[in-house]
């Protein structure tokens, strides 16, 4: 699929080229222009000088003549005059003037030599006989006025001048002086050299400008096809690259999708029945997309990003097209042979307001977490993204924040000691996740995990909190911490690097309590329990948090051999008045008692509630009871 | 490579009247007189025609060749055209005889006219008195270039 508005149209190249081709006609026929003008205004000045001269030997030959007599009769018979015309004649013969002489009419009309300049082996006879060949020549007798006659035909002559000698207002004789082809020559190759260098440099500039045209074209079917996903014919992330930076989220809204257990897929029935998937899918998503408006990206292996034009308040429109696609690939027949076919579903994640992101990264973020929500809830489904105007207002921070928050530095931790109950003294502090917003408002957790759930953010923001337990732990030797970190960040090998590296470090390991909240992710992850013994065989102390009201697995934790067990605090909180809450409580504290697994009370609000605690046998307990999470270790007594 | 190639045949083709030497001699000034003896002979003589041309060069007998029957000595001919300048000897030869040339017209009497280049303008002349001896007939339009020389 091309998208045009982006991908222009290789019709604009004729455009171009058609502009071009006019510009030079123009030019050209310029260029024609020039030498009739230059030829003209040439010829007007080398022959300027010379008609003059012309028509003051005129004025001259008449001079021997007597005015009340034939001119031509009072020249027949005067050999003498003739020589004497003669001799004035040859003075206007040069390297440019071929031929002067003189000529009558006869009663015939026919026109005779009566005096000619020319040397002896061209000199016409008196009387004989010339045979013009322009009108122009009886002409003058009517206008009896001088004349230039052009030659079109004739070989070695370029103009005649023609002057005539009148007699009592009448003509008598012309005075011709031809020109010959030598003057017009020259002035030719000046105009051939100017129009042969004009033509050469147009046909030079045509020629780059035809070689550039096809190149541009040929640049751009390249780029068009580096654009291309070979496989499904969509785009692909070189050309979401491309237009990330230039592209109106305003008027998109976004979504991501994810095929369902593809890599089982391909796995059972082998990358080529994979490939036939994909492109499949990829045709479905076109189908249901505008071919000219919307956009379809293959993002990476099996997940496609669709933007969606619509105008803001037409949401539903990309919503109705992302459910179109959805129920499409879901009623789909895939099939993996002749008679054999699988029904395949996908899950998507919808940022219906992307144009609220800073950047297509980040609204893509937002669309990712949307798909990682469908997932979670157990896949086949499309989930919205609630839009950042919606968070704010329940004061969560949107990814921008976040991320502008990790680049501020303004995220920090704060710490709330656990207070061995026995010796009543801190045996650690737990380290809070806190970002202090513009205005010095310290933000908790619920109102920062949300939005970068699932997401490298939620990884960069561990990696923060590890850094500042690490470095506290290092200003103070004496004490303990512990650390909550995702189910995800278990299996993340950058945060396990990062583990390993501060392991190395002397008497740092044994300090850090890693808390992981109970769930069933962390049943579900590949590796997470072979990564939490890898971490238990460096040192780190595992506690499992919130124990007691999300998935409470007793084989689980025996399997992964945890340090410690944090009772939720909800748990706890009632425990005064809830026999339920207690009798849980006791359960727990017996199995742990069993397993040989410490026990953490959290939400310790007061003196009854402690003194419970401390009868049931729980060594650990942690709550405002103690102190309220602050912002430095406090060396606190009890 | 290509781009020297390229320019290599630019300028040859904007050049290409530098190269006319390579091709055959050719003259259009020959060609015309060629045509109008032609038509002089066809519309005065009538009979069939055969040209002797004195001293007839490659390039003469190419072009009268396609004008006449061009033989090799002026006994066989019946039409003699004498465009050379020096003299020659016609003693044995019967025919018309026709020139290039005003002042040789003037000068023999054999000649019943000329066709001549006169200030690089063709001209044609007849002469009456010698067209009638030899019984040449010439139609009315060729009666500008007839003249009445003694």
């Amino acid at each position: 699929m091309i998208h045009k508005t982006k991908l222009r149209n290789p019709l604009y190249l004729i455009t171009i080229s058609a502009f071009f081709a006019i510009i030079l006609a123009i030019l050209l026929y310029g260029t024609l222009k020039l030498e009739e003008d230059v030829e003209s205004k040439i010829i007007k000045i080398s022959t300027s000088d010379v008609l003059k001269i012309a028509a003051n030997n005129a004025q001259y030959i008449t001079s021997f003549l007597d005015k009340d007599k034939s001119y031509i009769e009072q020249i027949k018979s005067d050999k003498k005059l003739q020589e004497k015309i003669d001799n004035a004649l040859k003075i206007l013969l040069t390297k440019n003037v071929k031929y002067a002489y003189i000529v009558y009419k006869d009663k015939n009309g026919t026109f005779r030599f009566i005096s000619d300049g020319s040397s002896p082996q061209e000199k016409a006879m008196i009387g004989q006989k010339f045979d013009v060949t322009s009108p122009l020549w009886k002409d003058l007798y009517k206008t009896k006025k001088p004349v230039i006659i052009h030659h079109e035909f004739l070989k070695e002559l370029f103009i005649t001048y023609l002057y005539p000698f009148c007699q009592n207002k009448e003509v008598e004789m012309i005075l011709a002086i031809d020109f010959s082809i030598g003057k017009i020559e020259d002035v030719n190759t000046i105009i051939s050299t100017m129009k042969t260098t004009i033509i050469a440099t147009i046909v030079i500039i045509f020629l780059f400008l035809t070689v550039l045209a096809i190149q541009t074209f040929r640049f751009i079917v390249a780029r068009n096809s580096a654009f291309l996903d070979k496989l499904t014919n969509v785009y692909n992330r070189n050309y979401l690259q491309e237009i990330e930076n230039f592209i109106n989220l305003d008027n998109y809204a976004l979504a991501a999708l994810d095929i369902d257990h593809f890599k089982r897929f391909n796995d059972t029935y082998g990358h080529e029945v994979g490939d036939r998937i994909l492109k499949e899918i990829a045709q479905i998503i076109l189908k249901n997309c505008r071919k000219e408006e919307d956009i379809v990206i293959r993002y990476g292996g099996e997940e496609f990003v669709i933007l969606v034009k619509s105008k803001r308040d037409e949401r539903k429109t990309s919503i109705d097209t992302c459910k179109r696609i959805h129920s499409s690939i879901q009623s789909h027949q895939f099939y993996i042979s002749d008679t054999e076919y699988v029904n395949i579903t996908v899950s998507m994640g919808v940022n219906l307001t992307p144009g609220q992101s800073r950047t297509f990264s980040d609204a893509f973020k937002l669309a990712d977490i949307a798909l990682y929500n469908a997932k979670n809830k157990g896949r086949n489904s499309i989930e919205i993204y609630e839009d950042g105007s919606k968070a704010r207002q329940s004061g969560h921070l949107s990814i921008s924040e976040i991320n502008a928050a990790l680049e501020e530095d303004r995220v920090i931790c704060y710490f709330q000691p656990i207070v061995h109950s026995k010796t009543n003294t801190v045996s650690h502090y737990e380290a809070l996740l806190r970002i202090v917003d513009y205005d010095g408002k310290i933000i908790t957790p619920d109102k920062i995990l949300p939005a970068i759930k699932g997401t490298f953010i939620l990884r960069n923001i561990t990696k923060r909190v590890l850094k500042i337990c690490y470095k506290t732990l290092k200003d103070n030797p004496d004490i303990q911490i512990t650390v909550n970190i995702n189910p995800q960040d278990i299996i993340n090998d950058t945060i396990i690097d990062r583990l390993q590296m501060y392991a190395k470090k002397r008497d740092i390991a044994q300090r850090i309590g890693l808390e992981i909240v109970e769930s069933e992710d962390l049943i579900r992850l590949q590796h997470a329990d072979k990564n939490l013994l890898k971490l238990k065989k460096m040192g780190y102390k595992i506690f499992i948090d919130d124990f007691g009201t999300g998935y409470s697995n007793f084989i689980y934790l025996a399997q992964i051999k945890t340090d410690f067990i944090k009772i939720d605090g909800n748990i706890i909180k009632n425990i005064l008045n809830d026999k339920l809450s207690l009798a849980i409580v006791k359960s727990i504290v017996n199995f742990a008692k069993e397993a040989n697994i410490k026990v953490v009370a959290e939400h310790v609000s007061n003196e009854e509630i402690y003194q419970i605690i401390k009868s049931l046998g729980i060594e650990y307990a942690q709550g405002y009871h103690f102190s309220a999470p602050r912002e430095s270790i406090e060396r606190l007594e009890f | 490579m290509r781009f020297a190639l390229f320019i290599f045949l630019l300028h040859s083709f904007i050049f290409a009247d530098q190269y006319t030497f390579l091709l055959d001699e050719y003259d259009k000034e020959m060609e015309l007189e060629a045509k109008i003896l032609s038509q002089i002979a066809k519309d005065g003589i009538k009979t069939p025609i055969t040209l002797f041309i004195p001293d007839i060069t490659k390039s003469e007998k190419k072009v009268y060749g396609k004008f006449f029957s061009i033989s090799k000595n002026c006994k066989d001919a019946n039409l003699i055209f004498v465009n050379k300048n020096y003299e020659h000897n016609f003693a044995m030869c019967e025919g018309y005889f026709f020139t290039n040339n005003y002042k040789k017209l003037i000068a023999d009497e054999r000649f019943f006219g000329a066709l001549f280049w006169s200030k690089s303008r063709p001209n044609i002349i007849f002469i009456k008195k010698r067209l009638k001896a030899q019984k040449i007939t010439l139609p009315e339009n060729y009666n500008r270039y007839i003249e009445e020389l003694q």
